[in-house]
């Protein structure tokens, strides 16, 4: 008997469940994010599902953090087909660097997908060993004059921090007295360099800051066209006014290529809510040090190319 | 400190945040007692949960998974053989042995009581010495990790069983298997064979899976036997632990409980370091060496409060200095930064409050998992009396659910059955799998480190003696090495007096 009432009451509630679907056409789409779940694009990417059902009630954004970089976009690739409800996060990384340096480990192209938004930017600093006094570009390129070896912390062997430090210090003519040191992560290499196994790291600025308030080390620029404007590093140089190459982190996310025009728009468009959200550009600037940063085709090409140029010019520097 | 620790109280004891302990426990503790399913990949899963709560009940909830998740890998550990998480792995050794000998519920109440310990332990260490111990640690570079991961190959004697060579041979093999994948150093490919997966390794979890789980049940199944490692007819003890035995472990579960918090504060280490590194120490200090491997109660308790003692000392790096300590804290990092706290020594003074409430949280959360444990513990043994042909299906079926979750992808089911045949030859020839554990725990810490050391010293190996730090791991690794070779000798000389 009890297991009758317990039937008839899980059937009861699934029909109401089901009815009370009726009427809305709701599609769920899954964001994979192809990096650390811990990681900024992760953060960002749920902070915008969270925020998907207040500004929308057709699409409701499910983000979903697979560690694998290409591997896990080649099997994105591969089980997804135009019009699923599946987006990809596919940052320059991969567009720009594995695709010139390790073709094979890709099973896509850029032509695989449809750009919907570009989330965020991230202006990567340039921090020095707070013994050397190195406090801007001046004070750096009197450094790199001495003609001394220059090591320099990265995350990761051929990452988007290890091009950076090889074109800023190719482009100074010291390119061959550059020494990249890997390690496994940002924060790693950050204290790399706050206890002086390298004289320099380069990082995202969330990932320097709280060595630099420990006085740990000093942060000499910023990889970008102009001063840093806002928060705890408002004034650090850019790079680009002194004419050395430089490039911000994006991440781009994408629909696979062939979906509706209709749909990817109105994916643009609850992006563009959410990312306009008070509470969410605050956070972005504040918690992560971002900027909010969205973008046509037309300059996410242009992001794409620029990164590969400095790639196709240091990668001797980074890869040997 | 003393100003927070009131406001801090008051935040931290609301039924919301013992609610949300409790169902962090309790998750914690079943996703970490299920082979493959371990504690990262739960926290990962049930992280979305956190993103609408505000910082202190989320942080409570996570830290519940995470503390619980260190006891529950050993509750499965100790009955089927197969540590429900990698860093269970030692707790095997002895606590299968334990129940095997008809003292299941002892050995899972020892598992327990040093869990809680361990993780009282870690949590006073952290709320008292946290920033102070920190900065010391901040100290330790690449050629002190070296030098910690030496110290750790060293257990690979402890754990050869009957024959050194072979042990080696193992450790050799496991550290081999580690190679696979992108070289940590220049990104190049190693051992991928054009295998898009093989580029991200091998995950510890998917090899745990082959290595002890389904070799057990292929073994089982080749002997056409009808039980795997729990019989019924055995399970008949009533959890006692005798004073003699308290005793025994008191000394083996304080010294575990400090190396846990030295292990944990240091970043990139994490539990199944300690966990080793502890039943190594307890095995070397023991004065009944010989009962390590055959259920020593000591062999338990070291492991157990070592990898507990971790919880809180992961935490260390985290709140004090942005740095997260392991894989699983890092994803706790994003539930601190997704309300608008990026952790530092500057958050103490900030938002003092809120960071005191998440370090006595962390005691709490551990009290909570030792009542939920007492309870659970009868619950878990009562898996035994399942009959095996209902059981063993099911255990397979979460072998291949592990393998798969790990990445989503069915290529890790196919790595758990191959190294689920490896184990088997190894069987065959005698050749331990412990050591091939060790191996892939170790091997890609220690080349990294040993890499990196000499391309910052331009290739000079005096880096290895450049700090105090190095000088006293080479002291400890010498220690290590001589109890060996004393201990063989004194195997040889009892060999030859009998």
């Amino acid at each position: 008997m009890k297991r009758r009432i317990l039937s008839i009451a899980l059937l009861a509630a699934m029909c109401a469940a089901l009815l009370a679907g009726c009427g809305q056409k709701s599609a769920t789409w899954k964001v994979t994010c192809p990096w650390a779940p811990s990681g900024v694009a992760a953060m960002v990417s749920q902070q915008a599902a969270t925020k998907s059902t207040s500004y929308s009630d057709t699409i409701t954004l499910v983000a979903e953090a697979i560690k694998g970089d290409a591997a896990t976009v080649n099997t994105w690739v591969a089980d997804t087909k135009a019009n699923d409800t599946e987006l990809v996060f596919v940052g320059e990384g991969l567009l720009s660097i594995t695709s010139i340096l390790d073709p094979a480990k890709m099973q896509f192209g850029y032509e695989d997908f449809v750009f919907v938004e570009n989330l965020y930017s991230s202006i990567f600093v340039l921090s020095a060993d707070a013994k050397l006094n190195i406090g801007s570009v001046a004070d750096l390129e009197a450094y790199v004059q001495q003609g001394t070896e220059i090591s320099v912390a990265v995350n990761g062997a051929t990452s988007s921090e290890a091009f950076l430090a090889a074109a800023l210090f190719g482009s100074m003519g010291a390119g061959d007295k550059l020494k990249l040191t890997p390690y496994q992560s940002a924060a790693e290499a950050a204290q790399a360099v706050s206890r002086g196994e390298t004289q320099f790291a380069v990082s995202h600025q969330s990932q320097i800051l709280e060595t630099y308030q420990q006085k740990g080390v000093t942060v000499v620029c910023a990889f970008d066209e102009g001063n840093i404007e806002n928060g705890p590093f408002a004034g650090v140089e850019g790079v680009g006014q002194h004419g050395y190459p430089y490039f911000r982190n994006r991440c781009f996310v994408m629909a696979r290529a062939g979906t509706d025009e209709k749909k990817v728009a109105e994916l643009k468009e609850l992006y563009g809510k959410i990312l306009a959200d008070a509470e969410v550009v605050e956070w972005l600037q504040d918690t992560m040090l971002l900027e909010v940063d969205t973008m046509s085709v037309a300059d996410v090409e242009a992001h794409v190319e620029n990164v590969k140029s400095i790639v196709n010019e240091y990668k001797d520097i980074v890869a040997g | 400190m003393l100003q927070y620790i009131a406001p801090a109280t008051g935040l931290l004891f609301t039924l919301e945040n013992i609610l949300w302990i409790n169902i962090g426990v309790f998750i914690g503790s079943v996703f970490a007692a299920i082979p493959g399913l371990s504690v990262i990949l739960c926290v990962i899963l049930f992280l979305p949960v956190t993103y609408s709560m505000t910082a202190i009940p989320g942080m409570m909830f996570l830290l519940g998974i995470y503390c619980a998740g260190g006891y529950g890998g050993s509750v499965s550990a100790i009955l089927i053989n197969t540590p429900g998480t990698p860093h269970a792995a030692a707790t095997m050794l002895d606590g299968h042995p334990l129940s095997e000998q008809g003292r299941t519920k002892a050995a899972l109440k020892i598992a327990l009581y040093a869990s809680t310990f361990g993780g009282i332990f870690s949590a006073l260490m952290l709320l008292f010495l946290g920033p102070q111990v920190a900065r010391v640690a901040a100290q330790l570079g690449t050629a002190e990790y070296f030098m910690v991961c030496v110290f750790g190959l060293t257990i690979i004697a402890g754990v050869s069983g009957k024959s050194m060579i072979k042990g080696l041979i193992s450790a050799c093999l496991g550290l081999l298997i580690s190679c696979v994948g992108s070289d940590p150093m220049t990104s190049y490919d190693r051992f991928t064979f054009g295998i898009s997966r093989l580029y991200l390794g091998l995950d510890l979890a998917v090899c745990l899976i082959g290595l002890f789980a389904l070799v057990e049940i292929m073994s089982k199944a080749e002997k056409r036997l009808d039980r795997l490692n729990l019989d019924t007819t055995q399970i008949k003890d009533d959890g006692v632990i005798t004073k003699e035995e308290y005793k025994r472990m008191a000394r083996p579960v304080l010294l575990s409980s400090i190396i846990g918090v030295m292990v944990g504060i240091i970043p990139g280490t994490g539990a199944s370091e300690a966990s080793w590194f502890s039943y190594n120490t307890a095995k070397n200090m023991s004065k009944h060496p010989e009962e390590f491997g055959h259920g020593s109660v000591e062999g338990i308790a070291a492991a157990e409060s070592a990898n507990n003692a971790v919880t809180g000392a992961t935490l260390i790096p985290l709140l004090t200095l942005g740095i997260p300590g392991d894989g699983t804290v890092a994803i706790m990092l994003s539930a601190l930064m997704i309300n608008g706290l990026n952790p530092g020594l500057s958050l103490f003074t900030t938002q003092g409050d809120i960071m005191y409430a998440i370090m006595l949280g962390l005691i709490l959360v551990n009290v909570f998992m030792f009542l939920q444990g007492k309870f659970l513990t009868t619950l878990f043994a009562k898996v035994v009396s399942i009959p095996q042909e209902i059981l063993t299906p099911i255990i397979v079926i979460f072998c291949f659910a592990g393998a798969y979750s790990v990445n989503e992808n069915f290529f890790d089911v196919g790595v758990a059955l191959i190294f689920a045949m490896l184990a088997w030859i190894l069987r065959k020839l005698e050749l331990p799998p412990v050591p091939i554990l060790l191996g892939l725990v170790l091997g890609s810490m220690t080349e990294t480190n040993f890499r990196r050391a000499l391309l910052i010293s331009n290739g000079s190996p005096k880096i290895f003696f450049s700090s105090v730090y190095c000088i006293i791991f080479l002291v400890l690794i010498l220690l290590a090495v001589g109890a060996i070779v004393r201990g063989k000798m004194k195997e040889r000389s009892t060999q030859k007096e009998d």
